[in-house]
Parts: C-alpha cells; sequence; structure tokens
C-alpha cells in the first residue's frame, strides 16, 4: 500500500500541475480538497481520468469522485479493491 | 483617456514602460520566471494554459505597483484581443481525444474557450467590470483604440487592462497590454499611433 500511495502522489502532482510540490509535502491522510491541497472541481474530473487511464477504474459522478478523493490514503485504499489494471 | 503603464512580453524578452527587464529562460520558462519573481503566492498559475499564463503575468507587471491590490472593483475592464485565441488549446485538448487513447482531459478542456484568459485576469485582481476577448485576423491599432474607448461609454469603467495577447503555441507568444484609465493626469495619450509605437518598439 505505501508504493500505491507514493506512486499515486507523483502521478496527482504531474496531472494536477502542483508545481514546487513534492510527494512528502502530501500528507497521506490530509483532505485533497478545501485546507488540504486546496484542489477544484475541475481537479476532481483531472482525478477521475487519472484513475481510468492508469488504474481501469471507471467512476460514474463527480459525486462519487468526492468519496474516493477524499485523502491520497483513501484513494489508495479504493484504487487496491478496484483496479482492473 | 491615458496609458498609464505597458507592457510587452515575447518568448525571450520582456519590456516594462519601455525599459527592458532582466528574464531567464524562453517560451513558457520565461513566463514560469516572471510568475516567481512577481506573483510568487498563486499556484493555480501552473494550471493555467499558455495564453492565461501570459495575460495574467503581463497584468501583474502592469499593476502590480499599485494601491489597494485585491479590494474587488466593477470600475476595471480588461479587454484583450488576439489572431490565434484559444487554437493551442484546442490542438492540445484534440490529441486527448484521438485514436485508441482516449482520456478527454477537463484541465484541458477548460482553456479551449477564447474568454478564459480574461476571467483569469479578472478572478486574480478581483476585477468585476466588462471582460471581454475579440478576435482580430491581424492587430489594428485603429480598431483596437475604438473598441477600448467605446467600453468606457457604460458609465461604470474608469480603466482598463487592455491589449494584444495571441498565443500560437509554447513558444511562439506576443503579449502587448496597457493599463489605461480616464481623466488620469499623466501618461501618455491613448491612440492608435502610441500604440503602434509601442507594440513596434
Amino acid at each position: 500500500m505505501k508504493e500505491l500511495i507514493e506512486e499515486l502522489k507523483l502521478k496527482i502532482i504531474e496531472a494536477l500541475n502542483l508545481e514546487g510540490m513534492t510527494p512528502e509535502q502530501i500528507d497521506d491522510n490530509a483532505p485533497l480538497f478545501g485546507d488540504g491541497l486546496g484542489l477544484d472541481s475541475i481537479d476532481v474530473l483531472e482525478l477521475i481520468v487519472l484513475i481510468e487511464k492508469n488504474y481501469g477504474i471507471r467512476l460514474t459522478s463527480p459525486a462519487e469522485g468526492r468519496q474516493v478523493f477524499q485523502s491520497v490514503a483513501v484513494m489508495a485504499d479504493y484504487v487496491a479493491k478496484n483496479r482492473k489494471k | 483617456m491615458k496609458i498609464l503603464h505597458a507592457v510587452c512580453i515575447l518568448p525571450d524578452a520582456v519590456r516594462l514602460d519601455g525599459v527592458q527587464l532582466p528574464v531567464s529562460g524562453q517560451g513558457t520558462e520565461l513566463l514560469a520566471a516572471l510568475y516567481r519573481e512577481h506573483m510568487k503566492d498563486y499556484p493555480k498559475f501552473f494550471k493555467m494554459d499558455v495564453l492565461s499564463k501570459l495575460g495574467v503575468i503581463a497584468t501583474e507587471l502592469l499593476v502590480e505597483g499599485e494601491a489597494d491590490r485585491f479590494t474587488p472593483r466593477e470600475d476595471r475592464a480588461v479587454l484583450l484581443f488576439s489572431k490565434s485565441g484559444p487554437l493551442s488549446d484546442d490542438r492540445n485538448y484534440a490529441k486527448t481525444i484521438t485514436g485508441d487513447d482516449y482520456f478527454p482531459s477537463p484541465a484541458l478542456f477548460v482553456y479551449t474557450l477564447a474568454n478564459i484568459v480574461t476571467g483569469e485576469i479578472a478572478i486574480r485582481n478581483k476585477y468585476e467590470g466588462d471582460t471581454t476577448a475579440y478576435g482580430l485576423t491581424e492587430f489594428d491599432a485603429g480598431q483596437f483604440v475604438a473598441t477600448v474607448r467605446d467600453a468606457f461609454e457604460d458609465r461604470i469603467t474608469t480603466s482598463a487592462v487592455c491589449g494584444w495577447a495571441d498565443c500560437v503555441d509554447a513558444d511562439h507568444f506576443e503579449a502587448v497590454l496597457f493599463l489605461v484609465a480616464q481623466g488620469a493626469a499623466t501618461g501618455r495619450d491613448f491612440s492608435a499611433e502610441t500604440v503602434n509605437q509601442i507594440k513596434q518598439a
């Protein structure tokens, strides 16, 4: 799980153009939205694309994405349980 | 109407009020270097397309010395003109929906609208006045000046960030932006002749 978390952090930084951010600066359990990384609604859509493209997981709505993307740790757990590739 | 400040940004050069600024890098690297020197605290900059980065950083150079930055105001318009509009974004977005690797990028898609750059400038600076993006086949100083002057007829607008912001791709772009104001005591006259002199300097 630790490896997947690190992998996700790198992919998030790249996909969302988080300039100057390193994986170490992202807390596994910090919220990705609001006070955490401060991501916005477009970022939710971009993360939905990220997990479909990389792990074959298709989320059907941004609302579902909000649940899955609570934190990197929650996201990694969901990916580990549902990945198709 | 007077020009308070004028800025020109090319992929390898920046001129503010006629003075060449020291720069590092070329193309988008130059824009990022300007960000690090003049903005620093707006990471959303890195999520923008090249046209928006160009417009936002050019505006930053025009207004960074103003008092009461970031106080919401309705009396300032943002009026930009370009030839290419968002065509480079259209091409980048098309790559994400072509062939078997079909993963449309929402972050690219939002920038395929021509007026996003004016919105980004307004959001950054809390300008709540008129924001408009115009398409021209070529830069025409006379048409540009006349259109901007018309915008001041609404009895709300007293100043504007306006000018030419054109982005062909990440390595080919040009911004010639002006901060103009009605009733200003100092500054150069906002005329087609002056605009052409500044653009061609």
